[in-house]
This record gives C-alpha cells, sequence and structure tokens, in this order.
C-alpha cells in the first residue's frame, strides 16, 4: 500500500460528517469497488449508488431485437463486445440466436470487426456500436478504416450514448459523483466542470485501489466545505482538455440523436448516430430495420437501480427469477451492473 | 463503463502502435494520439490507444491528498 | 498407405489393422495391451479408483501439448485426486476424415510418451472415424483405473474449518493458452499450457503425510470453480488471499487486456489441495520439490462462517465475495 492510499484510507475511515450519497456513474468502477471490497472501508452513513454507466446496462431490450433479426431474418454476421452475448432482448438474448444459426462473433475491438469484413467478403458484418464518449471513437475509427479500404459489407448498429444529459437526468440521486475517468480521458473535464454552477459535485476518478480511495476522500472532505466542488484525481490520464483527435473524429462521423436508456427511458440528445453522410455504414437504413418497441419484464426495477431510487435487494426479481445465469434485466447480465455485482460480491452483506 | 488497460508502447507504425502489458502483446490503433513513441504508456480502451498516462500514480495521488490537508 | 486418416481406416477391415498396428501398437506397447475384446489385468492390492473422460479441444494442439497429452493428464490426474496410483487406461478416438497421419502420430506419441511418465499403461482403445465435419479434428476419450493408497480418505466433503488451501502452481496458463492459441483476439504473449501428469506431486504429499483432505484438479472453471464447489461440498467458506495467489505476469496481462479473471481459467497440470495447518508447510515443500508443483503456494484458510461461499481477502485488506463463474467467458469493454 502507498502512502497515498493509507492517507486517503485514514481519511475515509475517520470520516464522521452527515450522511452523503456518492454515485459512482461508471460500470468499471462498480465492478472495481465490489472487487476491492471498497465499501467494507465506509462509514456507515456513507453510501455508494452504483449509477447507469454500463453501457449493457442501458442498452435496451429493442436494440438486442435489432441485433437478433440482423442475425436470423437478414443472414448477418454480428460482430459484438463479449459483454453484450447473454443480455436478454425481448425474446432471446445473442447466445440465443447463435444457438438457432446466427453467426455471432466476439471481439476484442470494433477494428477487428473491420478485419473480418475484410477477410470474409461474402458476408455483411455489422459491429454492435454500444458505449460512451470513451468507446464512440473505436467505432467511430471502424467506420473511417472500412471507408477507407472501400468496403461495402460493413455497418454499425448503434447505441452510442453520452454522458452529460444523463448527469442532467441524475441530477439529485447522489450528492456527488465519482466521474467516469475514461470518458472524460476523451472529453476532458469541463461539462463536469460546468456542472459546480449547477450545485452538482463529483471528481474524476481512476480505477486502481489508490484511485478509488483518493477520490472518496475528496469527495469526503469536500464535502464538508458546503459548497459544490470538482476535482480531476486522475490527472495522469484525463486532461482539461480532452483528446481533441478523438472528440474531432466523432464530431465529424456522428450527430447527437434522441436516445432511449434501459431503465432511464427516452433522454433527448442523449445518443449519437451516424451523420448522412456515412449512411451506407448504418445498420439500421441499409438493412431498413423496422422500428423496434423491445419489451422487459415489467416487474424488474434495473431504472430504480440505475437511478439509486432502490438497491437489488428490494426488486421482486432480484437473486429469485433474475440470476447471472438467467437474467432478466439488464443490470443482472453485466458483470459491472449493479444487481449483478450484488449477487456476485454479496451487496453490502460481508 | 470502459475496461482501460495501461500497456506501454513497444512499437510504432503508421497508425498503429504495439503495446505490452506485463508480457502480453497486442496491436492497437494510434490514430487518436499524436507522435506516439517507444517507451510511452497508454491507456488502451476496446483497442484504441485514448490517452498519454503522464505518470504514475503514486507521486499524483500523494499530491492531491496534501492539497487537502 | 495414404497420409490422411480416411472412412476406411474406421471400417474394421484391413486399412484399420494397418492403422492400428503402425500407429497405436507401435506407440502404446506394453505386456498388458491387448489385441482382444478385453484386457485382462491383475488385480491390485488396495481398493480401486476408476474414472472416465472425455477431451475435445480447439485447436488440437497449443504449445506446450496437445490433445493428446491433455487425454492422458487429466484422467490420471482425476485418479491421483482420489489418492489412487493410476495403473490403466483404455483410449475411444473418434477421427474426423482427413484428419492428417503424421498428425495423429503426433498425438498417439505425446501419449504414450505422458503415460510413461505418469507410469500408467494403455490397455486397449478404439478407433472410430466421422465423415468431414461430423467432428472437430480428433476427440478422444480416455478411462483410467488405478489404486488406491492405503490410509487416504480424499473427498470433496472432508475440508474442515483450520484447513489450508494450496495450489500446486501459477494458475490459468491452460485456459490462456488455449485462448491465445485460437488467435481471436490478436493477442502474443509467451504463454505455455500447464498440462501435466501429477501423481508425482500427489505422491509426494501422502508420502509426507497422510493427513491431506482434499485434492482436486482446477480443470474447467478453474481455481474459482473448485473453491466454491468444495466450499459447498464441505458446508465451510475458503477466505482466499487475492495477493498470495500465483499468476504468471504473461497470464495476467492478457486476462488485464481482455477483462477476464485468471481464477476462472482452466489449469490442467494444477491442484487444489485442502490439508489441516499442522501439515501445510511440510505439504507446501514436499510439493515445491517435485516436477509440476515447484510453484506451490498457500492461498488460503478454510473457517466455519458463511457456508459454502468463497470470501475473498483483496490487496487492501478489505474482504468480498469472490464472484461464482456463470459459464462462457467472455472477453468484456465494461
Amino acid at each position: 500500500m502507498t502512502g497515498a492510499a493509507d492517507k486517503a484510507r485514514a481519511i475515509i475511515e475517520s470520516y464522521d460528517g452527515p450522511a452523503l450519497r456518492i454515485m459512482e456513474v461508471c460500470g468499471t468502477h462498480t465492478h472495481e469497488i465490489f472487487r476491492l471490497g471498497i465499501r467494507g472501508l465506509l462509514p456507515p452513513q456513507v453510501r455508494l449508488i452504483s449509477g447507469p454507466g454500463c453501457p449493457v446496462c442501458v442498452t435496451p431490450p429493442g436494440f438486442i431485437d435489432e441485433a437478433v433479426m440482423l442475425g436470423l431474418e437478414h443472414d448477418v454476421t454480428v460482430c459484438t463486445f463479449g459483454d453484450l452475448v447473454r443480455v436478454p432482448g425481448t425474446d432471446m438474448s445473442l447466445a440465443g440466436a447463435r444457438s438457432k444459426g446466427a453467426r455471432v462473433q466476439v471481439v476484442y475491438s470494433p477494428l477487428d470487426a473491420v478485419d473480418y469484413a475484410r477477410d470474409h467478403a461474402s458476408e455483411q458484418v455489422t459491429f454492435l456500436s454500444v458505449g460512451f464518449e470513451t468507446t464512440t471513437p473505436a467505432n467511430c475509427l471502424a467506420v473511417e478504416r472500412a471507408d477507407a479500404a472501400g468496403l461495402g459489407n460493413f455497418s454499425l448498429l448503434t447505441a452510442n450514448k453520452t454522458m452529460p444529459q444523463a448527469y442532467q437526468a441524475l441530477k439529485g440521486s447522489a450528492d456527488a459523483f465519482l466521474y467516469p475517468g475514461h470518458v472524460c480521458a476523451i472529453t476532458g473535464t469541463r461539462a463536469e466542470e460546468d456542472l459546480v454552477g449547477q450545485g452538482v459535485s463529483g471528481v474524476v476518478c481512476g480505477f486502481t485501489a489508490p484511485e478509488i480511495m483518493c477520490a472518496l476522500a475528496i469527495i469526503l472532505r469536500r464535502s464538508q466545505e458546503g459548497r459544490p466542488f470538482f476535482a480531476n484525481a486522475y490527472p495522469r490520464v484525463v486532461t482539461r482538455e480532452g483528446n481533441k483527435g478523438a472528440q474531432g473524429l466523432v464530431a465529424r462521423l456522428m450527430e447527437p440523436c434522441d436516445a432511449t436508456w434501459r431503465g432511464l427511458g427516452e433522454i433527448p440528445g442523449s445518443g449519437m448516430r451516424l451523420r448522412d453522410a456515412y449512411a451506407a455504414y448504418d445498420a439500421r437504413r441499409k438493412f431498413d430495420l423496422p422500428h423496434v418497441e423491445g419489451r422487459s419484464n415489467p416487474a424488474c426495477r434495473c431504472g430504480d437501480v440505475l437511478r439509486g431510487a432502490c438497491t437489488p435487494h428490494d426488486c421482486p426479481l432480484f437473486g429469485k427469477v433474475c440470476t447471472p445465469q438467467h437474467p432478466v434485466g439488464a443490470c443482472m447480465v453485466s458483470g459491472e451492473g449493479a444487481c449483478s455485482a450484488y449477487y456476485q460480491y454479496g451487496g453490502e452483506q460481508l | 463503463m470502459c475496461v482501460g488497460l495501461p500497456a506501454k508502447v513497444v512499437r510504432v507504425q503508421e497508425g498503429t502502435a504495439v503495446v505490452d502489458a506485463t508480457g502480453a502483446q497486442r496491436e492497437v490503433s494510434a490514430e487518436l494520439l499524436d507522435d506516439l513513441e517507444p517507451g510511452e504508456y497508454v491507456m488502451v480502451h476496446a483497442g484504441v490507444a485514448i490517452s498519454r498516462i503522464t505518470s504514475d500514480d503514486e507521486d499524483e495521488t500523494d499530491a492531491l491528498l496534501e492539497e487537502l490537508s | 498407405m495414404s497420409d490422411t486418416v480416411m472412412l476406411a481406416h474406421g471400417a474394421g477391415g484391413r486399412q484399420t489393422a494397418e492403422l492400428i498396428d503402425t500407429v497405436f501398437k507401435a506407440h502404446f506397447d506394453n505386456p498388458h495391451l491387448t489385441a482382444d475384446d478385453a484386457a485382462v489385468l491383475p488385480r491390485p492390492a488396495g481398493p480401486i479408483a476408476m474414472t472416465t473422460d472425455g477431451f475435445i479441444v480447439s485447436p488440437p494442439f497449443f504449445p506446450g501439448g496437445n490433445i493428446g497429452k491433455l487425454s492422458v493428464c487429466g484422467t490420471v490426474n482425476d485418479l491421483a485426486c482420489m489418492g489412487a496410483r493410476p495403473l490403466y487406461l483404455t483410449c475411444s478416438f473418434v477421427i474426423e476424415e482427413g484428419f492428417p497421419l503424421e498428425r495423429l502420430e503426433q498425438v498417439v506419441s505425446a501419449m504414450s510418451a505422458t503415460a510413461a511418465e505418469a507410469g500408467v499403461e494403455i490397455v486397449a482403445g478404439d478407433t472410430k472415424v466421422a465423415g468431414r465435419g461430423q467432428v472437430d479434428n480428433l476427440f478422444i476419450t480416455t478411462t483410467g483405473v488405478g489404486e488406491v493408497m492405503p490410509g487416504t480418505h480424499l473427498a470433496g466433503d472432508a475440508a474442515r474449518p483450520g484447513d489450508k488451501v494450496i495450489v500446486t502452481g501459477d494458475i490459468g496458463r491452460h485456459g490462456c493458452t488455449i485462448l491465445l492459441a485460437r488467435d481471436e483476439f490478436g493477442i502474443d504473449a509467451d504463454v505455455t499450457t500447464d498440462c501435466a501428469p501429477l501423481w508425482g506431486p500427489v505422491k509426494a504429499m501422502l508420502d509426507t503425510t497422510s493427513d491431506v483432505h482434499v485434492i482436486r484438479d482446477a480443470t474447467r472453471g478453474g481455481v474459482g470453480t473448485v473453491l466454491y464447489e468444495i466450499a459447498g461440498e464441505s458446508s465451510v467458506s475458503v477466505e482466499l488471499d487475492a495477493e498470495a495467489v500465483p499468476v504468471a505476469p504473461e497470464v495476467r496481462g492478457v486476462c488485464d487486456m481482455l477483462g477476464l479473471d485468471p481464477l476462472y481459467l482452466a489449469c490442467e497440470g494444477t491442484m487444489v489441495v485442502f490439508a489441516p495447518a499442522d501439515v501445510a508447510d511440510d505439504v507446501v515443500a514436499a510439493l515445491r520439490a517435485t516436477d509440476h508443483s515447484h510453484g506451490a503456494a498457500v492461498i488460503g484458510t478454510v473457517s466455519a462462517d458463511h457456508p459454502g461461499k468463497v470470501i475473498m481477502r483483496t490487496s487492501i485488506g478489505t474482504r468480498t465475495l469472490l464472484p461464482q463463474p456463470t459459464g462462457e467467458l467472455l472477453p468484456r469493454i465494461c
């Protein structure tokens, strides 16, 4: 343990201020906080809420339905991050579609999907373009690369989302945010700094144990000053300006659109789609997909969990019909989802 | 929301870099970072180097906590 | 003779005999190998242990081994986990039409060498050939018989509070090797399988003390899965010291890239051992002095609280549940 980590830990463990709700909006934070047992360090009046920052968790069932349709009805090879394979759609997941004969290819990078399309010229290949600002540049690079190579058989099914609108939607759900370090690596920190003017506090947080403890220590200390604050506790990776090249790339290829978040509903302007100039790489337009209104289990409380309005234990499905083996809601599917993390790591029981 | 892998740049070629994380190597896109050099550390996400890593975390967290007290 | 396996090789005629003579008999030669319908074997002094296992691996050849070596190690190690000295194996091949004979010889020769190292005789076998596309290269099933060493009472429900949990080496290398050999994710790393016959390490332990409670090889699902199995069967919990689990840096790097945990990657030459605290150091010392277990280490302790659970003591000293594996290992970005 480093000196900094010890110092941060001492601040966390000795906190005797008022009750605080801290929301980690990033699913990787949710995962690491559970894996490192960081909840065990917090005094009882400090509550960590797992927010909506897992692209898998907020992907609505209709998106999976579209992907399944591409695989089963349009004979498209569906390339995807592994995270999405088991996410339930209305009728089935991609793993289910694969067992019915769809070609589902798990890739590490969207660029690998482009390579796959180049090597399989006779197949139509669609990459499932999910993710926040961190991942969207990689998806845009894939389109740029396919375009440069003149690949007529590559497209994206987009469900990319942006965080600033989600912060607005979640304002009031927490006293302070742990801001997602890798989103900020791309976007910079201006949006988060501006939130201070609206009374929203938060700290940009890295992903190692010392970094997470340090960000929490800063929140606990600064909360006691009685006014909104912002700090970047991940400056080795995050700058104020962010990655200009990535921002320019995304702006060139994509434009904002309204987006449906599983559990949160439609948030205006919170999505990204390909611009008309790149319509040939947009699977929805290319395959003329009908609008799909996916259905999720009405008893599922993923939405409330994502807003911090309840814990997974308050959901009637949690741990009974909804388990990591048979997920009902998206929060149970991804290892990063709040429900999955509560189930897998025993929540706050230990 | 985004698993990031800190890795060391081993080789750089037009638009791509080979990065190393404790002996595991992979080619990633270097298109989003200008003038990447071997020996630098980068944060990799989904096969793309998204950011330079400018220091090791210990110095940095130490400095941040100093500001608090 | 052709240079690939043909359907006729499985038809039972002259070509079958030729394949058996030139490939199988040539390598498996031992006094008990039978040409009759069944091998007739001398009865061992102690109780016998018997087990069977099917082997399907894609690709069939990988750094540090192949499906042949795997098919012997898997069954020999299952016997060893029960404290049984492996004596005899049978093997059944299902080979895809068109599989190169040269590759088949490599598989069979690896089986023969591994059997010799493990001190086990391959006494009977069977060969079938399936049409192209009906089998992925070749499938092997092996059945093994061993003699249980006197005084051993190994069982999955025998772990007791206070026991130390030991692994016989660094974990996750086989799963990582196969992942890399499939070349699906473009990652390079110098990793070879841990695939090895483990009767030697088991004998070294049992020669040191008969007071070992559980031995299980951490194959599919890895060490994490075994810990949950034993915690459940013995109605105890395991407190795992995350920092003490040996993992090769390259395996760690591959796992970090793909968002996987080495605790769930398969091992084929690494076992998990539960032994009382007062003999644990001797057991580790005996393992470290034996081939295939030089990297043995204590990774945890058994307790009576939270039965059925595996609790992880983290790098910062906190406690959290170890997540249970959920089937297919998928790389993740989030």
